[in-house]
C-alpha cells in the first residue's frame, strides 16, 4: 500500500500479515501464505515482533496488599509478607506464585500520578493523558496496534478481554479500535457471519466484481482502503478458531488456575502468539473502600496464579523477550485504613509492575516512606511510565500523532524514560 | 510566520457591495482554479456526466441519494440548464436545512462533545435547522450561539457553550478554531513555535469566557435544562510557560484582548460589587453589569473581522470541494494557502452578500470545478488543485437514509398502519454512529475499519432490504423484462446510474442462475449497498 516503504520493511510486514504460526501445542491455526516458502521463517519473523499484554486491575489494587508492604506500621494492615526468589524483595502472602516469578519482573514502588478518581484514572492509565475536552486521546492498545501491529492482519491488532476503558482508538481512527472479547473468547456482536457459506462465497464474488468495476476508472486510495477493510473481515472469518480455547484450556488449566482471569491470560498469550500486537485482560472489583483485606484475599490469589502462569508460559515459549507484560490499575489505595476496614483512592505513592521485552528483570525500583504515604525516592509519573513502556517496546515515546494539525506525542511532553528499568 | 505575513493573510475586507455588472462568483472560481492548473501543470478530469453530478449534488445539498424516479427524470431531461435548475430545486428542498444543520452540528459538537449532557441535543438541532430553513445569515446565527441566550429546553443557542462549563480555555480553543480558523491551542502552554501567537493572545481570548458557567435547573425528559450564566467577576490566571510550572504557583490575571487587536475597554465595576465565585444553581442567572461574552460575540462576527469571513468561506468551500483553499480548514496559515486570490474573492463576496450561505452554495455547485468528474489516476481523495472531484465517505446519516431510500424500505414503511417515527429507524442508530460516525484518522482522512465491515457483513443492513410490495426487491421480482433491463433499474435505484454492459451481463448471470432468484436478488442488492461506489460521494 505504502509506496515509500523499503523492500526490507515490506518483506517483514508482509510476512507477518500472512503469518502462519504453529503453536507449540501443535495445530497451525492461521492461514499461511507462501511468501517465503517456509513456515519456519515466518515464525522467526513473528517472534521478533514486539507485543504487549496488559493485566488491568479495575478499581485500583492496593499496593499494601501486593508489592509494597508496611509491616508493623499503622498503615500496614493484617497481611504478612513472604520471601521471593529475589533476595530482599518481599511481597504479600496472597501472591505465593508470583513470589517465584519475581526474578522476571520489575516492580515500581514510586508511582505518582495525577487522576484520583476512576473515570479520570482509567483514562489516564490507558492513554498517558488526563481527559480533555478537545482531544480524544488513543489508548495504549491503539498506539501499539498502530506502531507494532501487522499490516493487513488476520486478527485485529488491539484486543480487550473483559476490560475497562472507553477511550479506544480516539483520534487514531477505526482501524485501531479495540475488538472486545470475554474471558471465554466469546466474540463481540456482528463478528460472526450467519450466512450459508456458499451464498456468502457467491455474493463475495459479485462484490469483488462491483469493486473492480468502480476501480476501473478511479484510482482513489480510499476505495482501496474500504476494500481492504472488507477483506480483513473475510480473513477474520477464516481464523475464528483461534478464539476457541476449550481444547488448549484443558492442558493449561493448572498452569493458569481455573478462573476467569486465568482463562483470559491464556487467551491473551494465545492471541499474541498468533500475531496480535496488544491484548488487555481485565479483572474487576478492586475498589475496596470497605473490607479491603477480605476483598484482596478474594481477588489477588486467582490473579496471582494467572499472572504467574502467563509469565511462565511466555518464558517457556521464548516469547517473554518480545512481549511486555504490564500490571496496573488506575489508582493506588490510601495508607490509612478507614472505619470500614477499607482503603480509599490514592495516587501520591503507589505501585505498578512491568515484565518482559526490554524490562530489567528482578528489580524493585523506587521507594516509599516508612508508612507508604509518599515517594521517598525516584518518583515515576504517568508520563514517565508510558515513555518507559513505549521505549521497552521499541517505540519512540516522543513520536507524534496528529489530531487535526495538533501534534500529540505518544508520552506527554516532558516525560522521561526511566532508563534504570530497561536492560 | 511573522506578523507581516499574518497581516497579509488576513487582509481586512473592504465593504464593497456587489454590483450587478460583477461576474458571478462561479466564474471567478473556475478562472482561478484553471490558472492554478496551468501554473502547476496539472491535467484536470473531464466534466462529470449527468448521473455522477446528480448523485453528488443530491448528497451534498440534501444528504440523500435521489430516488429512481428522480434519477430517471433528470437523466431524460434534455434542457441545457437542467443542472442549474436542479441546484435551485435542491436548495429549496425541505431536506436542505436538515442536511446543512447535520453538517454544522458536527462542526460545532462532533460525535463526542465534551460534557456528557450535550451528547443528546434535539433542541439545538431543531433550532439550527430553522436557521437554515429561514436562511438566517451565518454571522447572525453564530452571534446567537456565542451570546447563548435562553434556556436549553426552549432555545438552541445556549447549547454550544454548555459544552464548556467553567472551561474558558477549552471554549477559547474551540471558538477560535471553528469561527476564525486559527489554532491558538499551542499557545495555551507555550508561545507558538511557528506562528505569531503568544500565550497572552490565547489567555486574552479565554478571558472573555472566564466568567461563564452552566447554571443547571433540572432535567426535562432526560434533556439538560440550563442557562449560560455570566458572573460579574472572575479572571483567567496566566502562570507562564507550562514547562516552568511549579505546584502552587499563583498566576497573573489576564484582561480580555481581541486577537491581534486592542484590549477590551471595560467600564468600571459598580462600587458595591462583591466577588462572585459561583452563580446559585436552580435560579435563572442575572445579567452581569457588563458582558464580556457579548463583546466577544460582536467582535468575532463583525463585518470587518479579518478572520471570520475567510474562515467560513473556506470551511463551506471544503464541505463541497473536499479540502479548503487553506487546508486544513481550522489552521488558516499562509503556507497552507493554495489559492490566495480565490479565497479573498470568496470571502469578500460572501461578506458582501451578508453571509448568505445558500447563495454561496449555489455559486459553488454551479462552478465547473465542482462539476468535474472524480475519475482519473489521482489517488488522493482530496486533490490539492481541485483537478478532479473529491471522494468523501457518506456520513452515518447519509448512509442510513440513502440505504432506506434505495431499497424502497421507506416507501414500504410509509404505507404501514403505524409508520415509523423519527429519522433514524430501521437499524440501531447507536451502531451506525459507532461504526460510521467518525471514519477518519484524526486528520480528516478516511480510514477503513474492520468493525464497519463486520456490521455491513453480519449486522443489520440486510434488514433494510425490504421485500414487501413496493420495495425495490419485489418490484424487480415481479417485473417480467429480461434481467439485463431489470439490472439497469437496480443500478439506477442504488448507484444512481445506468449499468454498463459488462455489469448487466454479470448481474443478469448471477440473478438467473440457481433456483432461488429472490435470495440472489437480495444478495445483489446487498452488494451494491455495501460497495465502495455507494460508501463514498464521488
Amino acid at each position: 500500500m505504502n509506496p515509500r516503504c523499503r523492500p526490507a520493511d515490506h518483506l517483514s510486514r508482509r510476512a507477518l500479515l500472512k503469518g502462519a504460526l504453529a503453536t507449540t501445542a501443535g495445530g497451525v491455526f492461521m492461514n499461511w501464505g507462501d511468501l517465503f516458502g517456509s513456515a519456519a521463517h515466518a515464525k522467526d519473523v513473528a517472534k521478533e515482533q514486539k507485543s504487549c499484554i496488559l493485566i488491568w486491575l479495575n478499581g485500583g489494587a492496593s499496593q499494601f496488599e501486593t508489592f509494597d508492604m508496611k509491616v508493623g506500621r499503622p498503615t500496614g494492615g493484617p497481611l504478612r509478607p513472604i520471601q521471593t526468589n529475589v533476595v530482599g524483595a518481599q511481597i504479600c502472602e496472597l501472591m505465593p506464585k508470583m513470589a517465584q516469578q519475581m526474578d522476571k519482573v520489575a516492580v515500581i514502588r514510586s508511582m505518582r500520578t495525577s487522576q484520583i478518581d476512576h473515570p479520570g484514572g482509567i483514562h489516564l492509565m490507558h492513554t498517558g493523558y488526563g481527559p480533555s475536552a478537545n482531544v480524544r486521546y488513543p489508548e495504549i492498545g491503539a498506539v501499539c496496534a498502530k506502531f507494532l501491529g501487522r499490516e493487513k492482519p488476520d486478527l485485529p491488532n488491539f484486543i480487550k478481554i473483559s476490560s475497562n476503558g472507553d477511550a479506544g482508538a480516539g483520534f487514531l481512527g477505526p482501524n485501531y479500535q479495540p475488538f472486545g472479547l470475554d474471558h471465554d473468547g466469546r466474540l463481540p456482536q456482528f463478528a460472526v457471519s450467519n450466512l450459508d457459506p456458499k451464498i456468502e462465497a457467491n455474493r463475495n464474488e459479485l462484490r469483488n466484481f462491483a469493486e473492480d468495476s468502480f476501480a476501473l476508472d478511479r484510482k482513489v486510495e480510499v476505495a482501496g482502503m474500504h476494500r481492504e477493510a472488507y477483506e480483513s473481515v473475510r480473513r477474520l472469518q477464516k481464523t475464528l478458531k483461534v478464539f476457541d480455547i476449550e481444547q488448549e484450556w484443558a492442558k493449561h488449566r493448572d498452569l493458569y488456575g481455573d478462573t476467569k482471569i486465568g482463562k483470559g491470560c491464556m487467551l491473551a498469550r494465545r492471541l499474541v502468539e498468533s500475531g496480535v500486537a496488544f491484548v488487555e485482560v481485565g479483572q474487576s472489583g478492586y475498589d475496596t473502600h470497605a473490607d479491603n483485606f477480605a476483598g484482596h484475599k478474594g481477588l489477588v490469589p486467582p490473579m496471582d496464579h494467572a499472572w504467574a502462569g502467563l509469565l511462565t508460559d511466555l518464558h517457556q515459549r521464548g516469547m517473554l523477550k518480545n512481549t511486555l507484560v504490564v500490571w496496573m490499575g488506575e489508582i493506588g489505595r490510601t495508607p490509612s485504613i478507614n472505619n470500614r476496614s477499607g482503603r480509599d483512592h490514592y495516587v501520591r505513592a503507589w505501585t505498578t509492575v512491568l515484565a518482559g521485552a526490554r524490562i530489567k528483570p528482578g528489580i524493585v525500583y523506587g521507594e516509599t516512606d516508612l508508612d507508604g504515604k509518599d515517594v521517598k525516592d525516584k518518583p515515576v509519573t504517568e508520563g514517565d511510565f508510558f515513555a518507559t513502556i513505549y521505549k521497552s517496546l521499541g517505540i519512540n515515546p516522543n513520536k507524534e500523532n496528529f489530531q487535526g494539525v495538533r501534534p500529540i506525542p505518544l508520552a506527554p511532553f516532558g516525560s522521561n524514560v526511566v532508563e534504570d528499568l530497561l536492560a | 510566520m511573522n506578523r507581516l505575513l499574518l497581516s497579509l493573510l488576513f487582509v481586512s475586507l473592504p465593504l464593497v457591495p456587489v454590483r450587478a455588472a460583477d461576474p458571478p462568483l462561479r466564474n471567478c472560481i473556475d478562472e482561478q482554479v484553471k490558472a492554478a492548473w496551468a501554473r502547476e501543470k496539472v491535467k484536470p478530469a473531464p466534466l462529470a456526466d449527468d448521473a455522477e453530478f446528480l448523485r453528488r449534488v443530491h448528497l451534498d445539498i440534501i444528504g440523500i441519494i435521489p430516488t429512481y424516479d428522480e434519477a430517471k427524470a433528470f437523466l431524460d431531461d434534455q434542457s441545457p440548464d437542467k443542472r442549474a435548475k436542479l441546484i435551485d430545486r435542491l436548495l429549496e428542498h425541505p431536506r436542505y436545512a436538515l442536511h446543512q444543520a447535520d453538517e454544522w452540528d458536527q462542526v460545532l459538537f462532533g460525535r463526542n462533545p465534551p460534557g456528557y449532557e450535550t451528547q443528546r441535543r434535539p433542541t439545538f438541532q431543531r433550532w439550527l435547522q430553522e436557521q437554515f430553513a429561514k436562511n438566517v445569515p451565518y454571522d447572525k446565527w453564530v452571534a446567537d450561539i456565542l451570546k447563548a441566550e435562553g434556556t436549553t429546553v426552549d432555545d438552541g443557542p445556549p447549547w454550544f457553550l454548555a459544552q464548556y462549563d467553567r472551561q474558558p480555555e477549552d471554549a477559547a480553543e474551540k471558538i477560535t478554531q471553528t469561527f476564525l480558523g486559527v489554532q491558538l491551542q499551542c499557545a495555551r502552554c507555550h508561545d507558538h513555535p511557528f506562528e505569531a501567537w503568544k500565550q497572552v493572545d490565547f489567555y486574552g481570548v479565554a478571558a472573555f469566557l472566564a466568567r461563564l458557567q452552566v447554571v443547571q435547573f433540572d432535567k426535562k425528559n432526560n434533556e439538560l435544562k440550563a442557562m449560560i450564566g455570566e458572573r460579574n467577576t472572575g479572571e483567567v490566571l496566566f502562570t507562564g510557560p507550562a514547562a516552568q510550572q511549579t505546584p502552587g504557583k499563583k498566576g497573573e490575571p489576564i484582561k480580555p484582548k481581541f486577537l491581534q487587536g486592542e484590549a477590551l475597554a471595560e467600564p468600571a465595576p459598580p462600587k458595591d460589587l462583591k466577588e462572585e465565585r459561583s452563580l446559585p444553581a436552580s435560579k435563572a442567572p442575572a445579567k452581569p453589569y457588563f458582558s464580556r461574552k457579548d463583546k466577544l460575540a460582536e467582535w468575532i462576527t463583525a463585518k470587518d473581522n479579518p478572520y471570520f469571513a475567510r474562515a467560513v468561506a473556506n470551511r463551506v468551500w471544503a464541505q463541497f470541494m473536499g479540502r479548503g483553499l487553506v487546508h486544513p480548514v481550522d489552521n488558516m496559515i499562509a503556507k497552507n494557502l493554495t489559492h490566495p486570490e480565490l479565497l479573498t474573492a470568496c470571502a469578500q463576496q460572501l461578506s458582501a452578500q451578508n453571509f448568505d450561505l445558500k447563495w454561496y452554495i449555489r455559486e459553488l455547485c454551479n462552478s465547473q470545478t465542482y462539476q468535474l468528474s472524480s475519475t482519473g489516476e489521482v489517488e488522493d481523495a482530496r486533490p490539492t488543485w481541485f483537478e478532479r472531484a473529491r471522494v468523501r465517505p457518506l456520513s452515518a446519516e447519509e448512509l442510513l437514509e440513502s440505504w432506506r431510500q434505495a431499497t424502497g424500505y421507506d416507501a414500504v414503511a410509509a404505507k404501514a398502519p403505524k409508520p415509523p417515527q423519527g429519522r433514524f429507524h430501521g437499524v440501531t442508530w447507536d451502531y451506525m454512529v459507532r461504526f460510521f460516525g467518525q471514519p477518519n484518522n484524526g486528520t480528516g482522512n478516511f480510514q477503513g475499519g474492520l468493525q464497519e465491515h463486520l456490521y455491513l457483513n453480519n449486522g443489520e443492513v440486510s434488514r433494510l432490504i425490504a421485500t414487501d410490495k413496493g420495495s425495490l426487491h419485489q418490484t424487480l421480482l415481479d417485473d417480467k423484462r429480461p434481467w439485463e433491463e431489470r439490472v439497469d433499474q437496480l443500478y439506477l435505484s442504488i448507484l444512481t446510474r445506468p449499468a454498463k454492459p459488462a455489469e448487466k451481463k454479470k448481474f443478469a448471470e448471477y440473478l438467473s442462475s440457481g433456483d432461488k432468484p429472490a435470495e440472489r436478488l437480495r444478495e445483489a442488492i446487498w452488494v451494491l449497498l455495501t460497495c465502495s461506489e455507494f460508501r463514498f460521494n464521488h
